[in-house]
């Protein structure tokens, strides 16, 4: 374990917690050695995917949008972790993280292939790296919403050809447990 | 019944949303009022909120992206956290896909079941509908049973302000793929008709010999 993405989805960074506690995270990180990569995405000139398949079809691997995009996917597939980092709003995290991570698409192979029985899109590039959550819960979060959350990403997980590692909330983890937790995989 | 149908499809309305909402619209046929919405850009956002405020039946449909809603959805999702809650709606969606397993849109019905009781609105359930994608190429023999699906969903919404559990059903089948099936694409996959639909793109777009681009690779 070497590099690692942070993806930060804070929809509201001027509440502040939320991305002080990532921010937190990150030099924890550091301080265990590790080479650390925030994007915080909605300070970020970025757009929406389109549904064009440019990305597969005209200029295989790489997205259409003249955007920030780049960077991210540049830093998202050298890395050996990622973290989706967000708040959870209306029992998801924000869309923020979610238009970025639609555009993840161009990471993969328009070819299809077969994998526990489902149709799947094949690898673009030879490895895929782990993932974990961190999420802070809404007033009203409950064990369903829990449930769902890590539901839907095991299947990006099995979209993207690798494994989800952890679910932490910022409410019941300490920046350093999590920190200390990548830094031993 | 004051309808409102929010179209969430990135591609606005030159996508396999509106083709299959225009087949559903085509047998709904009823004169009872129909506010239509997309969500791609500000205005078109807008609307879709107060078509949303106003009715007191939505439909919203989109494609899967992800093996999950598109960001513009969830961006959607996000806004009517904020609306008052004066009447309680009833609230169906359409969620469909490339793939043609239902399986890829399982996590996502629960969410969509949690996320209205959570908007305190009455839930209609979700139609899903895999094996969309490229039917707008498709010659009309191979999408009269899809569309005519579609028709008869509307017709039955229509009477009955809900969806027709037997389309529902025949709609998201297969859950998965069956044995057979997944023999026939072992058997096909070295002729490499499975991978048509892409290659035709991609050598329409003279792109066929950077298939293989690692364009982020360092
Ligand atoms: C960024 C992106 C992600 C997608 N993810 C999935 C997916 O996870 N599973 C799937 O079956 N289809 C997926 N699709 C295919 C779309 O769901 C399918 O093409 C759909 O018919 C598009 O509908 P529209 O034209 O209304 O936007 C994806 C398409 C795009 C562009």
């Amino acid at each position: 374990m070497k590099k690692i993405t942070i993806l930060n989805g804070d929809i509201h960074p001027e509440k502040k917690i939320f991305s002080e506690y990532i921010h937190q995270v990150e030099e924890k990180l550091m301080s265990e050695k590790l080479e650390v990569h925030v994007f915080n995405i909605n300070s970020m000139n970025l757009f929406y995917c389109k549904g064009c398949w440019s990305c597969w079809w005209k200029t295989p691997g790489k997205c259409d949008i003249q955007d920030d995009g780049s960077q991210i996917f540049q830093s998202v597939i050298n890395s050996d972790f990622i973290i989706f980092a967000s708040p959870l709003i209306a029992g998801f995290t924000s869309s923020a993280l979610k238009k970025i991570t639609d555009r993840f698409v161009c990471l993969l192979h328009p070819y299809i292939q077969i994998k526990n029985g489902e149709n799947h899109h094949q690898k673009r590039y030879e490895k895929y790296p782990d993932f974990g959550l961190i999420l802070e819960q809404e007033a009203d979060t409950d064990e369903e919403d829990i449930e769902i959350v890590k539901n839907i990403y095991g299947r990006l997980s099995l979209n993207f050809h690798n494994n989800m590692r952890f679910c932490h909330f910022t409410e019941s983890n300490k920046p350093e447990e999590i920190a200390h937790e990548i830094s031993h995989y | 019944m004051k309808l409102a149908i929010i179209n969430g499809s990135p591609r606005y309305k030159n996508s396999n949303s509106t083709l299959l909402m225009d087949q559903f619209l085509k047998g709904f046929s009823s004169k009872s009022e129909i506010a239509q919405s997309y969500l791609v850009g500000t205005e078109n956002k807008k609307k879709a909120l107060a078509d949303f405020v106003e009715s007191d039946t939505v439909l919203i449909i989109f494609p899967l992206y992800t093996d999950c809603k598109p960001g513009i959805v969830k961006e959607f999702f996000e806004s009517l956290l904020g609306v008052e809650n004066s009447v309680q709606k009833r609230v169906g969606f359409i969620v469909q896909s490339g793939f043609p397993e239902s399986i890829h849109s399982e996590a996502l019905e629960r969410y969509l079941q949690k996320l209205t009781k959570r908007l305190g609105h009455i839930y209609l359930g979700t139609v899903i509908k895999g094996g969309v994608e490229g039917i707008k190429i498709m010659p009309p023999g191979m999408t009269k049973k899809l569309f005519g699906q579609f028709e008869k969903l509307g017709s039955y919404f229509a009477e009955f302000q809900n969806f027709d559990p037997k389309i529902m059903k025949q709609l998201r089948t297969p859950y998965k793929l069956s044995a057979s099936r997944i023999f026939f694409f072992n058997l096909i996959s070295k002729t490499g008709l499975t991978n048509f639909y892409w290659d035709m793109n991609l050598k329409k777009n003279n792109a066929f010999e950077q298939r293989f681009d690692k364009p982020f690779s360092v």
